[in-house]
């Protein structure tokens, strides 16, 4: 065997590696490409792709897809984050309630929201790093918690959003861009960067194995309470986001977003154990789980049936994910 | 070796041992939450009123049974809440108001929560699917089936009436006024603590929480009883749901919602260790009581829902500061 034959083999054993490793990613952008063409070639031969359905595809998603990255960095610490749908349905309250229609008062209470979510996040933060408890247990609380809050601020739903914050967030950049494949693009763009943070480094060190990373000097407790601070900070994007979509409040609106968030950060190969996987991945996954109900809307199947699907497709890909390692991977 | 010195082992007084002290002490604070209720509301001290309370309590009791089982062996349930609503359902609609159908509604519909529960443990053991992940496909799934069959089942259609049978059990009583449900919770806890205190199972449990690989060298089929444990939480669910609709006198979608966190919340409040391994039972019993008066006393001081919410989160931190933390990594 020569050396080339030899770089060869072995360019072809990394590739394997890092598709066995990324099982479940692979096959959640295999699952999401299928179901884009799909869904492409469905609405297109029934006349119903327009700018309008793609803009409302990315609009629906979108809520989904920030809170599933906020969810990220708590689970790739090796956490888990259920304060997620509260903190949205508390920053679409306080949305709902106090946004005025002028460019001052929507910056303005955008930045508050924002640090409202960012230091909810960060007392979860505090008390799993300092209090040293389990994030399930902390989140678990601070879920009830911030759901009451939400319930103070706006008991009945109810309130307005302004038309200006819906146009620049939901809107059409040029009537063509939806302005939320924009948002996208530089959500895709912060990721990158960041990960190549030094905090993002330490992210991934606690998760893979806290007692290592302690050893070799990263800062845990300040990676893990920066990790739900950011969190709570996604999901108060995510609640501003929402807000913009559905222009108006609801004090129990963000509930369902705590287990789509957990759903939608599996589904894109995050590993619930730490240490694994990326945001963009979590996105894949939002976009899958939102795709889904289109398709069924689409293919006349009863809309009731939704959660059964995404259930299903759920639990297939991690077995699929398994399965694929099973069947393919080397016996260790 | 015969001449090794006997080393008489002093065992530490039962009270030190963690998890009895915390059941020691959630059952404390329930006690004292009963009398500050009493002390708002002479009449909440009165036995209609305490065992009134107790019925509401045993709903969470049932529920995080199943849920206490699994938890010990370090997973969890996360579909309990669409298992109860299918029971529910699943009894209303079959027996269709009927005495006569209940007679096989009920198995009927605890046979669905078992099955759930089986496939649950399936999938954690064969297809290595985290319970987490596992437990919420499946919460999904019962939950588009449920709504796709019935076509989104509506409270105010006759299939929607619990047999008259099932609601007279659930809120009969015996003489003397000692609610017959509560007699049911009484039966299913001394079960669950023969289990856990007595039975080679209960042990396999514990160990299987401390540490799956050391339970399984040490011999123990831990496929079977991590199977076992589901399956059983499946049943729970599914009776909860049986309960709830007799309680109410009907079946209604969503009746499972608050159980999800309401059932993790009393076994954690109990003291049992969210890693598993450690806790029991009888401290979920306590944890159950705690969050049904906290509840009725909040309710009792007129604070709104949105307060109890908040109260309810701040009394599982305190909880848990006092005793749910982990040891620190040295």
């Amino acid at each position: 065997m020569n050396a080339v034959t030899l770089t060869r083999l072995a360019a072809r054993d990394r590739l394997r590696h890092y598709a066995l490793r990324n099982a479940s990613l692979l096959l959640s952008y295999l699952v999401l490409a299928t179901m884009g063409l799909y869904y492409v070639a469905y609405a297109g031969s029934h006349g119903q792709l327009s700018v309008f359905s793609v803009t409302s595809i990315f609009n629906n998603t979108m809520p989904l897809l920030i809170a599933a990255i906020g969810q990220t960095f708590v689970v790739l610490t090796g956490g888990i984050d259920l304060s997620v749908g509260s903190i949205i349905s508390l920053t679409n309250s306080v949305a709902a309630v106090y946004m005025r229609d002028s460019l001052g008062g929507i910056l303005a209470w955008s930045g508050l929201i924002l640090l409202l979510g960012g230091v909810a996040g960060a007392v979860n933060g505090i008390l799993v790093a300092v209090g040293r408890i389990q994030p399930i247990l902390v989140t678990l609380a601070s879920l009830s918690i911030w759901a009451g809050v939400a319930l103070f601020v706006l008991p009945q739903p109810g309130g307005a959003i302004p038309p200006g914050f819906t146009a620049v967030l939901a809107g059409n950049a040029w009537s063509v861009i939806p302005a939320s494949a924009v948002t996208l693009g530089v959500l895709i763009v912060f990721w990158m960067v960041f990960r190549r943070t030094e905090l993002a480094v330490s992210l991934y060190a606690v998760g893979d194995d806290e007692r290592s990373a302690r050893a070799n000097g990263v800062p845990v407790v300040w990676a893990k309470v920066a990790a739900y601070t950011l969190s709570g900070l996604f999901s108060a994007l995510a609640g501003l986001y929402l807000s913009a979509v559905t222009t108006s409040g609801d004090a129990t609106t963000g509930a369902i977003y705590t287990l789509t968030s957990i759903a939608a950060v599996v589904l894109g190969g995050v590993s619930l154990f730490g240490g694994r996987g990326s945001a963009t991945g979590s996105m894949a996954g939002a976009f899958v789980l939102t795709l889904i109900v289109n398709i069924l809307f689409f293919a006349n199947v009863n809309p009731l049936l939704q959660e059964f699907f995404q259930g299903l497709v759920l639990i297939l890909a991690m077995a699929a994910s398994v399965l694929v390692n099973l069947f393919f991977g080397r016996s260790t | 070796m015969a001449d090794q010195p006997q080393v008489a082992v002093r065992r530490p007084p039962r009270f030190v041992d963690p998890v009895r002290r915390s059941i020691l002490l959630t059952f404390a604070a329930a006690v004292l939450l009963f009398v500050i209720g009493g002390v708002i509301e002479p009449g909440f001290l009165r036995p209609a009123n305490m065992f009134s309370v107790l019925v509401v309590a045993s709903f969470i009791g049932f529920v995080a049974a199943g849920q206490t089982l699994v938890i010990l062996t370090g997973g969890i349930d996360l579909s309990v809440a669409w298992v109860i609503n299918a029971g529910g359902v699943m009894l209303t609609s079959l027996a269709a108001g009927s005495d006569l159908n209940a007679v096989w509604a009920v198995p009927a519909a605890l046979g669905m929560g078992l099955a759930v529960g089986l496939v649950n443990g399936l999938g954690i053991v064969f297809l290595e699917v985290p319970p987490v992940v596992m437990t919420l496909g499946m919460n999904g799934i019962m939950q588009g089936l449920v709504l796709g069959l019935t076509n989104g089942f509506t409270s105010s259609s006759a299939k929607a009436y619990a047999p008259r049978v099932v609601s007279q059990v659930v809120n009969g009583s015996l003489p003397g006024g000692f609610p017959v449900d509560l007699l049911l919770w009484a039966a299913i806890a001394a079960t669950l603590w023969v289990v856990l205190s007595r039975l080679t199972l209960g042990r396999w449990i514990y160990a299987l929480g401390n540490n799956p690989v050391a339970a399984y060298l040490a011999g123990g089929s831990t496929r079977r009883i991590t199977i076992i444990v589901y399956i059983l939480a499946g049943g729970f669910s599914a009776f909860t749901g049986i309960v709830l609709a007799g309680y109410a006198g009907q079946a209604t979608l969503g009746a499972g919602d608050p159980y999800l966190f309401a059932s993790i919340a009393a076994v954690v409040i109990g003291g049992t260790s969210i890693l598993g391994g450690r806790g029991h039972y009888l401290g979920t019993i306590a944890g159950a009581m705690i969050l049904t008066v906290l509840t009725d006393v909040l309710t009792l001081m007129s604070i709104p829902e949105a307060g109890r919410s908040i109260l309810y989160g701040l009394a599982i931190v305190a909880a848990l500061l006092i005793y749910g933390r982990q040891p620190e990594e040295v």
